[in-house]
């Protein structure tokens, strides 16, 4: 009877639990940088970043997602960055990888604002729980002179009211004349 | 005083103090100023860096530099008629030479003053950035002879047509095709008639100077061929105006 139950728990405690060793995916992410990425990178720029999932079971993955994480952590900025002006390919989703069989992708990125970030990409897929996440990779993206605001407002409101100014005071003293 | 520098002078006088003038400069630095205010309203365009936003606004000041050379030499011989005043200046004891070169240095004075006022711009978007003290020579070197030809060419047709609404649309269908570069970007530009037309466009010329010197920081021996070649359009315009203000069309 004994045996019995022990028999019964061992098929049931599985099922129950939602464990599934002989589904389970396993996946390993690699992440690199392209090689054409500026080696100085400043605000502006563009980079491209590689990763490549990699189905290491015995079982296809199928409806994986994988997405791009970007996390500033410049001292005293730490944060998650919204990725909206950053890039437009954020996600990969509904992939199917076959075992021992890889999905590279390419991660393109403009860098928007100067500081420190790590980039990560996570994968998981549907019949998964977990969550899996490449090693992170870290760069610095150095401030570029552009346009600033503080020295045009002055010349583009200035100038135009200067000449305005003049041309109000040419009218006027013209009036006055006649 | 020669009759020239009388002729310069009265022109100068007409953009400096004259009302309509001065309206032409705030309109020539209100179209500056919302290019400036473009760049720091939109995120992409702030992005750029110096020496692309330089390049960009010496293009925008050769062309608006051309427009208003334009309309000042439509109305050099065409207005005067309108006004009822060519008769008297052809009958004049002025040569026809002094008196070309008389609106020419007016025209001179005009671009002289819009030189001027794109410098506080050119400062305020590349200050900080690569080639600005460049970008300033250059747009002297190029946009000169650029603008100054498309108002010899204006003043050729106002002499031709004695009208001056003619010979302002005529100018500025010129104008326009020639300016189609600065519309088009260098992507179209790239196929074997795009390059052609750059070969021949004396305002593609002023503009991959400026490309190469602002931007890629060419040394000037290499912009040599693109500067005769808007020397060339200067002396072909000059002539034309000279040839036609001859003999102009005053019935």
């Amino acid at each position: 009877m004994k045996s019995l139950r022990q028999y019964l728990l061992a098929i049931a405690l599985p099922l129950l639990l939602g464990i599934g060793t002989a589904q389970a995916a396993d996946l390993s992410i690699e992440l690199g940088p392209d090689q054409s990425n500026p080696v100085t990178p400043t605000t502006g720029d563009a980079m491209h970043f590689h990763s490549s999932i990699r189905n290491t079971s015995a079982h296809p993955v199928k409806g994986l997602v994988a997405w791009i994480s970007l996390v500033e952590v410049t001292p005293g900025r730490e944060q998650p960055m919204d990725l909206e002006d950053w890039s437009a390919h954020k996600a990969v989703a509904g992939a199917s990888v076959a075992p021992g069989a890889a999905l590279t992708t390419d991660w393109p990125m403009r860098l928007i604002q100067s500081g420190d970030y790590r980039v990560v990409i996570s994968a998981t897929d549907r019949n998964e729980h977990s969550v899996y996440t490449s090693p992170t990779l870290e760069f610095h993206v150095a401030r570029k002179p552009v346009v600033e605001s503080r020295r045009i407002l002055p010349v583009a409101f200035g100038l135009p009211l200067l000449i305005g100014g003049v041309m109000v005071y040419r009218g006027w003293r013209q009036r006055r004349r006649t | 005083m020669s009759a020239t520098t009388q002729i310069a002078r009265k022109e100068r006088r007409a953009l400096l103090q004259d009302q309509r003038g001065l309206g032409w400069l705030l309109a020539f630095s209100v179209v500056l100023s919302a290019f400036a205010l473009l760049l720091i309203s939109n995120q992409e365009l702030s992005l750029l860096d110096n020496a692309q936003v330089v390049y960009m606004l010496a293009g925008t000041v050769t062309a608006a530099g051309a427009v208003i050379a334009v309309i000042l030499g439509a109305d050099a011989f065409a207005g005067e008629r309108e006004r009822g005043t060519l008769v008297p200046l052809l009958i004049a004891p002025i040569a026809t030479s002094e008196l070309v070169n008389g609106k020419a240095l007016g025209l001179v004075s005009a671009w002289g003053l819009m030189y001027l006022l794109s410098l506080p711009y050119l400062w305020a978007v590349g200050v900080g950035g690569q080639n600005l003290a460049q970008a300033i020579f250059y747009l002297a070197l190029f946009g000169t002879p650029v603008v100054l030809g498309f108002g010899y060419l204006a003043m050729a047709l106002s002499a031709r047509s004695g009208s001056v609404l003619t010979s302002l649309l005529t100018s500025l269908i010129v104008l326009l095709f020639t300016t189609s570069p600065l519309l088009l970007g260098p992507g179209l530009r790239n196929s074997a008639i795009g390059r052609a037309l750059d070969a021949v466009n004396p305002f593609s010329g002023a503009l991959n100077t400026y490309d190469a010197v602002i931007i890629d920081s060419d040394p000037f021996p290499a912009q040599l061929p693109r500067l005769a070649l808007v020397l060339a359009w200067l002396a072909v315009t000059f002539l034309a105006a000279r040839r036609t203000a001859r003999r102009p069309r005053f019935r």
